[in-house]
């Protein structure tokens, strides 16, 4: 009897630390601030016509979504003060930029230009020159 | 009558000798606890403050339960009884003999029984008393651990999870009009990892409300209450506090026990021997062998 409590117990306390141990997936921010870089890439690049730009864009937002939900749901980036997490939770709307633009019913690249603070009419109402 | 008398100097000089030792087991508290200080050595390590609920407070005893000190524990309240026995049989024995003779032999037998019976309570508080004592020093630990992780969240710290926090909140909020709004509005399909990850989140779901609802993950409660952790610990603390003050009281009653010991050894080298004291039916005790009040009628009866 005293045996078979001490195996229980045993087993209670593997479970217990396999259950604490769970790695936490590696690098899920990185990744897609990589993918965020490329999306950003991809809308100011001045080589692709518009329909390439809309296809790539197209691509990289799915990608984007299931990413930034990676980021959202990792457990491992909880209270993690380093400087990248901390640069990426301190503004949402430019970070999760697919759900934020999705969210505010805008297209991707409309949400992140406004979002750097620009416009259509601020554009419209700038005026060329040298600095 | 010549050898009567001798043998009572004899008997005198033993009383003298076991009322000297009654006296000394009184003054000598604390002697066996340095020998049995490292038998139970419980550590207050991570794994116990991450057990849920009550199971900190099982897992604590369950590891007592394994020590040496148990061990002692169990073998002192097993020799409790058979002397508790001992000294009833004696008493009655006492009661029973109309030879003068036996009957002073046997008072001289009980009185060294009462000794010993004293000897063993005292090593019986004294691991009861060890107990309690780890058992607060842990639970003090274990609450320290406690709050210096929490004086470890620095207020930026704690500015920083409170925005990870409102931006899962916020993801939360509109995941599903976001799922919708994208499948609509795109022609690819739901990707691979959202397919696995919704058919994983309702395993996930079901297991959750399962741990939950287990007995074992019951969150810390007295008296039913629900409490935080820091009050649980405090309340344990409490407790095993409280189990002290009891020792340290039984303590004192051990040493009046003792001191009667002492006083009847003296009566009787004395031949002061009288049947004053009133006797107690021990078959009426109701106590456990290892509560020093059950056996207060021994040192009352003579």
């Amino acid at each position: 009897m005293t045996n078979l409590k001490q195996t229980l117990a045993g087993m209670a306390t593997a479970a217990a630390l396999i259950a604490i141990s769970v790695p936490a997936s590696a690098g899920t921010l990185e990744n897609m601030e990589r993918e965020r870089a490329v999306m950003i890439e991809t809308m100011l690049s001045g080589d692709l016509d518009n329909t390439a730009r809309q296809g790539r864009m197209e691509i990289t937002r799915t990608r984007l979504v299931d990413l930034e939900r990676q980021v959202l749901r990792d457990k491992s980036l909880i209270g993690k003060n380093r400087p990248l997490v901390r640069a990426a939770f301190n503004n949402y709307d430019l970070t999760f930029v697919v759900h934020a633009s999705v969210e505010k019913n805008r297209s991707v690249a409309d949400h992140w230009l406004s979002e750097i603070g620009l416009s259509t009419q601020s554009v419209m109402n700038a005026r060329s020159g040298r600095r | 009558m010549k050898i009567m008398r001798k043998r009572h100097t004899n008997l005198a000089g033993e009383w003298l000798a076991v009322a000297a030792m009654a006296l000394a087991i009184t003054v000598a508290a604390p002697s066996g606890e340095a020998a049995a200080a490292e038998k139970w050595a419980p550590v207050a390590s991570e794994k116990l403050m991450q057990l849920p609920g009550d199971f900190l407070r099982k897992a604590v005893d369950n590891d007592f339960a394994r020590s040496g000190l148990a061990e002692e524990l169990v073998s002192l309240d097993e020799q409790v009884t058979f002397k508790r026995s001992t000294l009833a049989d004696l008493q009655g024995a006492i009661e029973r003999t109309d030879d003068a003779d036996i009957r002073l032999d046997l008072q001289h037998q009980f009185l060294n029984e009462k000794r010993n019976y004293i000897e063993l309570m005292r090593e019986n508080q004294d691991i009861r008393r060890k107990r309690a004592a780890t058992k607060v020093r842990l639970y003090e630990r274990l609450l320290e651990n406690l709050n210096r992780q929490r004086r470890a969240t620095t207020p930026q710290k704690a500015a920083f999870i409170a925005k990870q926090t409102a931006a899962r909140e916020r993801f939360e909020a509109s995941a599903s009009q976001i799922d919708e709004r994208l499948l609509t509005s795109t022609m690819a399909s739901e990707s691979r990892y959202a397919r696995e990850y919704a058919k994983n989140l309702s395993a996930v779901q079901e297991l959750v409300a399962s741990i939950n609802a287990h007995p074992m993950n019951a969150a810390p409660a007295i008296d039913g209450r629900p409490v935080t952790r820091a009050e649980y610990l405090r309340q344990l603390i409490a407790e095993n506090q409280g189990d002290l003050a009891v020792i340290e009281q039984e303590r004192s009653i051990l040493g009046h026990m003792a001191k009667l010991v002492s006083l009847d050894a003296l009566a009787l080298s004395e031949g002061l021997d009288n049947e004053a004291y009133a006797e107690i039916d021990i078959d009426d005790d109701e106590d456990g062998p290892n509560r020093v009040t059950s056996a207060v009628e021994f040192f009352t009866t003579r």
